[in-house]
C-alpha cells in the first residue's frame, strides 16, 4: 500500500500531465461564466518541472503525452510533442544559464518560452494541416497561462517540498 | 564577445544533448522524432493511416474513461438547470399547442391538395423515394479546443460511418464526419472555422457559404452578392450545391443581437448534443 502511495506521490506530475492530455484540459472553460479563464496547464507543468525538478518529468513522457494530445484535439500527429519539447528545450536552456533562481525572473522568462512554443505550433499547423485557428482564444489562453503561473508555481513547489520531506 | 558566444553555444548544446539521471532520451533525439512523425503524418502513407486509426481508437477509449467524472458533473449541472426551465417552458408550450392545433387542420388540407396536384402533374409518388436509415450514435467527447470545434462519437467504420457523412442532433444539422476510425469517428461542427456549407436564404434566391466562428451564436455568411442586405428572423437552408447535402435542410437563423447588430445563430445546439444521427446527407427522419 505504501509503495502505491509512494509511486503516486513521486509521479504526480506525470500522472496529471497524462490525464490533461487525454482530457485536453482547457482550464476553467468548462465552468459556466468562466469561459474566459482558459489556460494551458500542461505548459505550466512542463515549464515548472523542467526548470525545477527535471528528474520528475521525463522527456519521453512529454513526447508521448503530446502525441495523445494531438489525437484527442485532432491536430497533425507530433505537433503538440514538438511544441512541448521546444518549450522543454527553452526551459532547459534557461535553467543552464540561470545563476540565482527567483520566481519573478522565472515568471518573466515564461513569456518567451510560451511565445516560442506557440510559434512552433502555428508553423506546423499552418504548413502541415488545413486547419484554421481561433487566434483570440489562443491569445487569451496564452495570457492566462502566463498569469496563473505563480499560483501553480507555489502549489507545485509546496507539494514537491512536502514529498521530499516525507 | 567570442567568450559569450561560446557560452551561448555550450548552453544550447548542453540543453539539447544532456540527459538527466533519470532521462532515457535526449531532447535532440525527441525533437527529431517529433519532426519525423509530423512528416509521416503529412505524407499520409497507408501504413501511417492505419496506425493512426488504431491509435485514435485506443486513445479515445482511454479519454472516455478519464473524462467520465467531468462529463458526469456537467451532465448533472445541465439536468438541474433543465429541470428549473421546464416549468416556464411548459406554460409557453401549452399556448403554442393551442396555436398549432388550429394550424394542423390547415396543413392537412394543404397536404391533401398538394398530393392530388402532384398526381395530376405526374410528378411521381414521394413515398417511392429512397429513405435512408440514420445511424444512431452517442457523443463520447465534446472537444471545444481553440484549434477544432469537434465531437467524438462512439460509432465508426464498423457501423459503416465514413468520412463526409452528415450528423444531426434533434433534427438539425450539426456537422460532418471528418475522421472515421474503426470504433469511433470525429464530427466537425458547423460552428467550426473549417466548416463550409453551401446555403440559401429564406424568401430569396441568394446562395452563400455558411461558415463558423467558434460559437453557436456567431456564424457568418461568405460570398454574399454585393449590396445584399440580410434581414433578421430569416431561416438559412442548405442549398445542396455541394452535391452531398440534401437541399432545404434548415441550418441557421438570422437574429438581431446586441446594439441591433445582425447575427446568425445555429438552429442546433452542438454543445448539448448527446445522441446524434449520422446519415448520407438527407434529412434526419
Amino acid at each position: 500500500m505504501s509503495n502505491i502511495k509512494q509511486f503516486f506521490s513521486r509521479n504526480l506530475a506525470v500522472i496529471i500531465f497524462y490525464i490533461l492530455s487525454f482530457h485536453s484540459f482547457g482550464g476553467l472553460q468548462d465552468v459556466p461564466n468562466l469561459l474566459i479563464f482558459s489556460f494551458n496547464l500542461q505548459m505550466i507543468i512542463i515549464y515548472f518541472y523542467v526548470l525545477k525538478y527535471p528528474d520528475n518529468l521525463g522527456l519521453g513522457h512529454i513526447f508521448l503525452a503530446g502525441i495523445v494530445n494531438d489525437v484527442v484535439i485532432g491536430t497533425p500527429l507530433g505537433t503538440s510533442s514538438l511544441s512541448f519539447l521546444v518549450l522543454a528545450f527553452f526551459t532547459s536552456y534557461i535553467r543552464n544559464v540561470t545563476l540565482r533562481a527567483k520566481m519573478s525572473s522565472e515568471w518573466i522568462t515564461f513569456i518567451p518560452a510560451l511565445f516560442l512554443s506557440n510559434l512552433v505550433y502555428f508553423i506546423v499547423v499552418n504548413n502541415f494541416s488545413p486547419l484554421s485557428f481561433y487566434y483570440v482564444e489562443l491569445l487569451r489562453d496564452t495570457f492566462f497561462t502566463f498569469l496563473f503561473f505563480p499560483i501553480f508555481y507555489y502549489f507545485f513547489s509546496s507539494y514537491e517540498i512536502a514529498v521530499s520531506k516525507e | 564577445m567570442s567568450d559569450s558566444r561560446d557560452d551561448f553555444v555550450i548552453a544550447i548544446r548542453y540543453a539539447l544533448l544532456k540527459k538527466g539521471a533519470k532521462q532515457k532520451f535526449s531532447l535532440f533525439f525527441l525533437i527529431i522524432l517529433s519532426i519525423f512523425v509530423i512528416t509521416l503524418d503529412k505524407l499520409s502513407v497507408s501504413f501511417i493511416l492505419s496506425t493512426r486509426a488504431v491509435l485514435n481508437d485506443l486513445v479515445y477509449q482511454v479519454t472516455i474513461v478519464s473524462s467520465a467524472p467531468g462529463n458526469f458533473l456537467s451532465y448533472s449541472n445541465r439536468v438541474t438547470k433543465d429541470h428549473f426551465d421546464v416549468v416556464n417552458k411548459n406554460e409557453i408550450l401549452k399556448k403554442e399547442i393551442q396555436t398549432l392545433k388550429s394550424n394542423r387542420y390547415d396543413n392537412l388540407f394543404l397536404k391533401t391538395e398538394n398530393e392530388s396536384l402532384k398526381k395530376a402533374l405526374q410528378l411521381g409518388n414521394p413515398k417511392n423515394r429512397r429513405e435512408e436509415t440514420p445511424i444512431r450514435a452517442r457523443v463520447t467527447l465534446d472537444q471545444q479546443s481553440p484549434y477544432l470545434k469537434s465531437l467524438l462519437i462512439n460509432k465508426g467504420k464498423k457501423n459503416k460511418i465514413v468520412k463526409g457523412m452528415t450528423v444531426f442532433s434533434q433534427s438539425y444539422l450539426i456537422g460532418t464526419i471528418i475522421e472515421s476510425n474503426y470504433l469511433s469517428a470525429r464530427v466537425l461542427l458547423i460552428t467550426d472555422l473549417n466548416s463550409k456549407i453551401p446555403v440559401v436564404i429564406q424568401d430569396t434566391e441568394v446562395n452563400a457559404i455558411l461558415t463558423g466562428k467558434g460559437k453557436k451564436i456567431e456564424l457568418t455568411l461568405e460570398y454574399l452578392p454585393d449590396g445584399f442586405v440580410l434581414e433578421p428572423n430569416k431561416i438559412i437552408y442548405t442549398s445542396g450545391k455541394d452535391g452531398f447535402l440534401a437541399a432545404g435542410m434548415p441550418v441557421a437563423e438570422t437574429y438581431l443581437g446586441i446594439k441591433n447588430k445582425l447575427n446568425i445563430k445555429s438552429l442546433a445546439d452542438p454543445e448539448q448534443a448527446s445522441i446524434v444521427h449520422v446519415t448520407n446527407g438527407g434529412f434526419n427522419r
